[in-house]
Parts: structure tokens; sequence; C-alpha cells
């Protein structure tokens, strides 16, 4: 890495103290995931990319649904009746984004975390208990978000990365931004979330699609123990 | 200024930014008067807040419950003529509007609607509902506003309180989005705004 980013431990993972999630007791429901692929420009603005926005949506779909029978619980795809808005669900993923940003930013880095936040263990995080009211949700116990925001850095970027390590300043070259949520439909509460902003696997092919996920469902509650992971987690 | 020099501090700033290991968040208790915003404005919140070691500017601070993309109440306290209401991204091409000395309460809300249009670069951003309130001891404005930021369809609501005291301006405003989150704090939001005093 050409970049001088000071490392700070970074906790990426989050879990409900005493939550459990037992293999083949709960209804999970897939909501349809939200995914968004672009260049990221010299000056570090999003541009978005609809060829390889659909080449992702279309490779992360599969790759879920071979993820799906091995997670412990029976996962189904987000269903939403035909009179629906899609703007509710489209609003609760919205929701969703913005709470796993304020994990990441307020818990998962110790140092910045609120204090109302540090006492022992806590991990209290909701998007209410209005969820609820989603259509293609009832019955479910659980539903589970998934987001993907991707910007790949264009060569300007690059360049202006190599400059500005010249200068010891810390730019960074792309946006990998992974989230996977587990929300408890019942209460709202997020349960699980597993979020980072700089996640590997080029989600624009399969096999970084599926290394992608991989990444995302590492330690969903109730799956059965993993292969190793390490090959995963390094650094794209 | 060396090149060297220049990097470091360049670097030093950037990381300032860019890290927010550094902030220091503080926990607010309940139950006790406490200054905002480096003014002499106060408030007693009746319950427990915390304050983000990031200010939005020079007099101002925020408070939140769960980080301020999920509920910011933000004090300005006493904005001097000619100053904007929290720091330029960039001065040169996207200058915030300026409090005036001479502003009527009618015109705190639009402030703040041009301020945020600018900085938060959208153009989805209005206000609601306009009335007057006794605030800070003062003459003032409540108004309630909506907007979403850039690059998000997130709708967010939010409610302002403020007044132009001594040619100041003296604003708290509460925002949240509309979903769950503002209803769960306005009341915790609206107690604190109540007990400010200057």
């Amino acid at each position: 890495m050409l970049t001088s980013v000071p490392v700070f431990a970074q906790e990426k993972t989050g879990l409900k103290p005493g939550f459990q999630l037992k293999p083949g007791t709960a209804r999970i429901v897939l909501l349809r995931p939200s995914i968004k692929v672009g260049a990221q420009s010299t000056g570090g603005m999003f541009e978005p990319n609809a060829d390889w926005t659909a080449q992702a949506r279309e490779n992360i779909a599969a790759a879920l649904g071979l993820a799906q029978t091995s997670l412990g619980n029976i996962v189904g795809d987000y269903v939403e009746p035909g009179n629906a808005d899609p703007a509710m669900l489209a609003e609760y993923q919205e929701l969703f984004d913005a709470v796993a940003q304020s994990v990441i930013e307020y818990q998962f880095f110790p140092g910045n975390r609120l204090p109302t936040k540090k006492r022992d263990g806590q991990f209290e995080w909701s998007l209410g208990a209005d969820v609820a009211r989603l259509p293609g949700l009832a019955g479910a116990d659980y539903a589970l978000f998934v987001t993907t925001e991707d910007h790949f850095g264009s060569t300007g970027r690059k360049v202006l990365q190599v400059f500005a390590a010249l200068a010891r300043v810390p730019v960074t070259a792309g946006v990998h931004k992974g989230f996977a949520g587990l929300v408890d439909v019942r209460t709202g509460e997020l349960v699980w979330l597993n979020a980072d902003l700089q996640m590997g696997g080029d989600v624009r092919d399969a096999e970084g699609a599926q290394k992608r996920v991989r990444q995302l469902l590492e330690g969903f509650p109730g799956k059965p123990a993993d292969a190793p992971v390490t090959a995963v987690s390094a650094a794209h | 200024m060396s090149f060297r020099r220049l990097g470091l501090s360049v670097a030093i700033a950037a990381a300032l930014i860019s890290v927010p290991a550094i902030a220091g968040n503080k926990l607010i208790p309940a139950g006790t008067r406490i200054a905002v915003a480096k003014s002499t404005l106060t408030v007693q919140p009746a319950s427990e807040w915390n304050k983000l070691g990031a200010r939005p500017g020079r007099n101002a601070e925020t408070w939140t419950l769960d980080g301020d993309a999920l509920n910011d109440l933000t004090f300005y306290g006493g904005i001097d003529a000619g100053k904007p209401l929290f720091r330029e991204a960039d001065r040169k091409n996207r200058p915030l509007p300026t409090v005036s000395a001479t502003m009527l309460i009618t015109d705190i809300p639009a402030l703040l609607e041009s301020s945020y249009r600018i900085a938060l670069g959208t153009a989805a951003m209005s206000i609601g509902t306009v009335e007057p309130v006794t605030f800070a001891g003062g003459k003032g404005v409540r108004f309630t506003y909506a907007f979403t930021r850039q690059g998000e369809t997130l709708h967010r609501r939010g409610e302002g309180r403020g007044a132009m005291i001594g040619g100041r301006l003296y604003l708290i405003t509460y925002e949240a989005p509309a979903l769950y989150y503002f209803d769960r704090s306005v009341a915790a939001a609206r107690q604190v705004a109540d007990s400010a005093r200057l």
C-alpha cells in the first residue's frame, strides 16, 4: 500500500448481547440487496455505472442464492405483494444504511464510541418496530438487509493517491462498503451486523461477488461453522 | 513554509478530518445546567445525551443519541453578523450565506434553508410551519423543515428554534430520519430547547 492511512483497531461485527439463533428455529427473509457500483472521480465524487451495477446485481444475487442454503435457518427471498409501495422498502434500506454507518462510526471505532453506548457490551441499534409493517415480512422472524456500494478509483484518482502519499496525505482510491444486518421483525432491533467500508471481492465478476458475499455473511448467527476465511478477510 | 512542513500540516489536518478516533465524544449528564456552543447559552437536559467532539463550527456544537445521521441536536450559540452558520467546506466556490444583525426572525429559517442547500448539495430542503415563540428569553421563531442529503433518498425531518439577541443569532435545531428516529427523541430534544436561557 502506498497510502499512509493510520491503522486503528476497528471492529467489524456487532452482536446484541445474549442474542442466539439456533439452527432451524427461525424464518429469515432476505430483502432485495441494495447494490451501487460506480467510479470514483479524481476529486473523490461517486459516478454511478449502470452496467457495473447490473453485473454486480446478478453476481451478488447468484452468490447469495448459493449461500442462502448454508445459513442454518430457512432464508427466503423477499416477495413484495403486487400492490405494495416499493418506496417504503427503499426508505427502510436507506435507514438500515444510515444505522450501519453510525454503528461503524460510533461503535466499531472504540476511540469514537458514544459515551451512552460504551456501557458493558452494549449493542443497541434499531430500525423501529414499524419495520414489521413492510409488506412481505408477514410471518417472518428476522429480516436480512444486505448493502454493497463500490466506488472504483479512476486512473486520475489513483495518480492523486500516489502524489498525496508523497505529501503524506491519506487519500483512498476506491470505496468498497458492505453491510449485512439481521433485524428482529417483532422489535425492529438490529441483532447482528457485519459492516466494513473496505471489503474485498470485485462485485463485477462472479468470483469476486462470491468472495464479497462470504465476507458479508461471516459470523452470521446460527450458521454452522465456517471453513477458515482468512484468505477472504485479507485486504484486496 | 517548506514543502515538508506544508505536507506534514496538511497530513495532520487531513487526519483530523478523516479519522474520527481523535474526536473525543463526551457524556452530557441529565439534570445539570450546562453552557453550550462556547457561548453564554445554557440548557438543562432532562435525559442523557452525547456531545460530539467534532463541532459544525466555532460557535456550534452537536449532541446526539445514536450518531448525527440518526439524531442531531445542534446549538448555534450567538453567531456574529457576517459569519455563516457553520464551517464552510468550499468558501471560494460554494460560499454560505451569513448572519446579518438586522435579520428578522422569519429570516432565520430562510438562512438555515439556503445554508443546507449549499452545504448538503441538495435541492430537497424545505421549510414547513413557521410560528413566533419566546426563545432563550427573546422574541424568536419556531419552525419545522424536511430534507434529504445529496445522493440519498432517506427523508429527514427537522425542527428549529431561534432568535436574534443583541445582534447575534441563537438557534437550536433537531433533525432525524422521518422513519422511527425523529419521533423517538423529539420530546427529549424539545425539552432541551425549552430549557434554553441566556
